[in-house]
């Protein structure tokens, strides 16, 4: 990796891996006895392995200038693994979190182990982990396809990955030592949010820069739903995270919001959270992939144009609907109530833009694995957004908050929309990055997508029964006019829930491990057999995808 | 080419103006005037901040991930305004940097919990929620009673949370590891500076039994004593004026 | 001072309304707007023809 950078760039790298080790050194010194410090040995530790590395690699000669006449791949392959080694990570703890509600004695009675602190370890790792790693990865794939330009340089898409990556594993370890905000989904502290911030803006600028090297006047609209990925994320992470430290050698800060304010703010920054880290980018990641996996474009250009507007727009208003009954005013609750039902016209018309792009092309989805994942993520997209619009009505939401219909919601939209449009990208552009025909094991992708769609339609459907069951038990009355059940009496009646909701849950972390596994055996056949290079030097269309084994058919 | 350019980058920086432009709106209409709401919400004179040891107990809360599982807003509805209490009001956490409202409901609401149980029971139930609770599903904190309580650093806490707008004096923030000792400690002479400064009301106990040593049970359990009680405006029928938008 | 703050809510509550309606219109007629056509469709096409997946250098 290092002899792809320029001598220029290699001391650059060192320049930045100095200035982290000073600041771990810093951060470590100055926290001891406290989590902070851990942090910044660990951060220290990450900086001089940094070093050895490019030390290593410094006298290697230089890139040929040849370089330039393809695109810049390797970061976003240490992405597209990254992001699997996360997702196998991050679908662990959630599944293991599932089954400790179920069985509560295995937190052994170690702090790090229980429900609370794990938790937060699983939310991260698969969003941030398994989601920001793909979205980086894809992202950097398409920007530079759709402009038909090289990254603008080595450097800057590894100090993005690492750096986000180092952030990652920086907020999944705080949670184990307890450094949390509370912020859900926003739980790292202000440390990490910071170096978060630098990685983002460098993330932006290199978008700006790839795109203003592009040969058409004209930017395709993936880019446009990653850009407003990357901005908004921007804007709501920062605005969030304000909060004052106790002291420069302190983990813990306090945030300068306080009760109805910082309720708004959070869940303002939690409902866009999902709109522009796991819709728009996923989106964007879509637009590409589906197209170009079917062989056919969009259906409609213009209605994809129409939707990102429409998205960009109404989710910004839609986070109140997280706080119906609350001690919020209530012409925000309905202001939020309104906005989330219009949303429904911009969610469905990219689900059905995408369902269309496929119209003509449903013997491919049949016979292509990959290409049904996509297909299926796009009707739970559609079916998760609906849903959302239907739970924000103010007394439906009445019966669903606070139950696990709320968790069996997310699920829906984050196995069945997020996590299967990814494994479809991924799954399309393995072959294309390491010159291969096809996966290692097709049948291997036909094994993923059953475990995926069956441990997403357990999950769910064991969430919607107990999420149901649980709110109308909390308001049932007797005829003597008394509440009929105890809380614990709810609780009671979840148990077979919890416990099929993890068997559900497992079939998608296996699913996911055989995915993990076929990318890595595909990788190191790969690499035993470049005489199949110039066989996939261009991206595969549909004679080359499951020609060989998926069609009893013909 | 310069031309090119510079029409491809007028056209990259038009769209991410656009994109900001858009999406910025719909947050700052929803949040900007909930920062004039003290105007209209009515002031609770009686309510007084957190003591340090419950400062310090609700840090246990956030960094154990109580509000995971355990919501403090109990909503407008009759159902559970008859299983929890009064519903929350927007000034009974005007002190909490964050909010803890929570989103799920694995537990109970936690929001009217203060003085419900006893301070016995609650230790009784960290330890082992089974042993009070059988079909509980809470982990076991049996840990916090063995590990001593940090008050280094309380004063920092205090003094960070004054920056962003809680009222704590420098005689609280002064007194602040003395105070998390006094309240957990009742016949030590540190017990009278903690009415002194944070009135009569506060409530001086072995939080978790044992008066000699000061444990993090002892932080959490008075943080879960004073939920609800930091002000009584929940409970006074004028209090419902609120509710109306 | 109550003034600002029902300033503030009566702007909020009817803001919303125009600005929806306004920005519909603008994102409809651009995307209907004629002239774009053009780009539009070989934007869509652009990404499935590019065969020889190499960046492009002037």
């Amino acid at each position: 990796m290092v002899a792809e950078l320029t001598k220029n760039e290699r001391q650059g790298a060192l320049v930045i891996l100095l200035a982290l080790a000073v600041t771990g050194l810093a951060m470590a010194a100055g926290g001891r006895g406290d989590p902070f410090g851990i942090h910044g040995a660990m951060v220290l530790v990450a900086a001089i392995v940094g070093i050895f590395a490019v030390i290593g690699g410094y006298y290697a000669p230089e890139p040929s200038p040849e370089r330039l006449d393809s695109y810049y791949d390797s970061p976003t392959k240490f992405g597209i693994v990254a992001a699997m080694v996360w997702a196998v990570a991050g679908m662990a703890v959630g599944d293991w979190v599932a089954w400790l509600l179920a069985y509560p004695e295995w937190t052994f009675d170690a702090a790090w182990a229980s429900f609370g602190r794990l938790r937060p370890v699983h939310t991260s790792g698969v969003i941030f982990g398994f989601g920001g790693n793909a979205l980086i990865a894809t992202s950097f794939y398409v920007m530079q396809r759709t402009s038909r330009a090289r990254l603008p340089d080595q450097l800057t898409p590894w100090f993005v990955l690492f750096g986000y990556n180092l952030f990652c594993v920086i907020a999944a370890t705080g949670y184990l030592m307890g450094v949390t905000q509370s912020k859900e989904y926003a739980e790292p502290e202000w440390y990490a949010d910071i170096w978060l911030v630098i990685v983002w803006v460098t993330y932006f600028v290199l978008y700006l820069r790839t795109l203003n090297r592009r040969k058409e006047p004209h930017i395709y609209v993936s880019n446009w739903y990653y850009l407003a990925f990357i901005l908004v994320v921007a804007m709501l992470h920062i605005v969030n995270n304000l909060a004052v430290p106790i002291s420069w050698g302190s983990a813990k800060s306090y945030s300068l919001f306080s009760g109805v304010q910082d309720a708004m703010t959070e869940w303002w920054y939690g409902h866009n959270a999902v709109a522009f880290f796991l819709t728009s980018g996923f989106l964007g990641m879509m637009y590409y992939y589906m197209p170009k996996r079917a062989g056919r474009p969009i259906y409609s250009y213009r209605m994809s144009i129409i939707s990102f507007w429409g998205i960009t727009f109404f989710y910004m208003w839609a986070g109140s609907h997280h706080l119906h009954y609350t001690a919020l005013p209530q012409w925000v609750q309905s202001l939020g109530m309104t906005f989330s039902v219009m949303l429904l016209v911009p969610s469905w018309v990219s689900a059905g833009n995408a369902l269309m792009t496929l119209n003509g092309a449903w013997h491919k989805v049949r016979d292509d694995a990959v290409l049904r994942f996509m297909m299926v993520a796009a009707v739970f997209y559609g079916l998760s957004t609906f849903e959302g619009s239907f739970m924000a009505i103010r007394p439906v939401n009445s019966l669903s908050h606070y139950t696990d219909w709320t968790v069996g919601h997310v699920h829906a939209g984050a196995l069945g929309w997020v996590a299967m449009i990814t494994f479809g990208a991924i799954y399309a552009s393995v072959p294309w990055l390491w010159k291969r025909n096809g996966m290692y094991s097709a049948k291997l992708v036909e094994a993923h997508f059953w475990l995926s769609l069956a441990g997403t339609i357990i999950y769910v459907f064991a969430m919607w029964n107990s999420g149901i069951i649980q709110g109308l038990m909390w308001r049932t009355y007797n005829e003597s006019g008394t509440l009929a059940y105890s809380f614990v009496d709810s609780l009671v009646a979840m148990h077979p829930y919890y416990i099929a909701r993890a068997i559900g849950g497992a079939f998608f972390l296996l699913g996911a491990i055989i995915g993990l596994y076929n990318i890595w055996m595909t990788i190191r056949t790969a690499s035993q057999d470049q005489a199949a290079q110039n066989v996939a030097d261009r991206p595969v269309t549909e004679p080359a995808i499951g020609a060989p084994a998926l069609q009893p058919g013909e | 080419m310069f031309g090119f350019h510079y029409r491809l980058e007028r056209k990259t920086i038009g769209l991410v103006l656009g994109i900001i432009g858009v999406a910025s709106i719909g947050g700052l209409v929803e949040i900007a005037p909930l920062f004039t709401i003290h105007q209209t919400v009515e002031d609770a004179p009686d309510m007084r901040v957190y003591t340090p040891l419950e400062l310090a107990g609700r840090n246990i809360y956030i960094r154990e991930g109580c509000y995971a599982c355990h919501s403090q807003m109990i909503r407008t509805l009759r159902d559970e305004v008859e299983r929890y209490g009064p519903y929350s009001l927007a000034v009974e956490s005007k002190y909490d940097h964050p909010m803890l409202w929570g989103s799920k409901r694995t537990g109970p609401d936690l929001a009217r919990l203060g003085e419900k149980y006893s301070d016995d029971w609650h230790v009784a139930h960290m330890i082992n929620p089974r042993a009070v609770v059988p079909e509980s599903v809470m982990p076991s904190y049996a840990f916090l009673q063995r590990t001593e309580l940090r008050t280094d650093d309380l004063s920092d806490h205090l003094k960070a949370q004054r920056k962003v707008g809680v009222p704590y004096t420098d005689d609280m923030i002064a007194n602040a590891a003395a105070d998390a000792y006094g309240q957990a400690a009742p016949d030590s002479p540190a017990a009278d500076g903690v009415t002194k400064r944070y009135g009569k009301a506060t409530t001086v106990r072995a939080f978790d039994g044992k008066p000699t040593d000061l444990t993090e049970m002892d932080a959490l359990v008075a943080y879960l004593q004073i939920l609800g009680r930091l002000t009584d405006a929940a409970h006074k029928p004028v209090a419902t004026a609120e509710k109306k938008p | 001072m109550t003034i600002t703050h029902d300033l503030l809510v009566w702007f909020s509550k009817s803001f919303g309304l125009f600005y929806l309606i306004g920005l519909s219109l603008i994102v409809v007629v651009y995307a209907y707007w004629p002239a774009n056509q053009k780009p539009f469709n070989a934007a869509a096409q652009a990404i499935l023809h590019d065969d020889d997946d190499k960046p492009y250098r002037g």
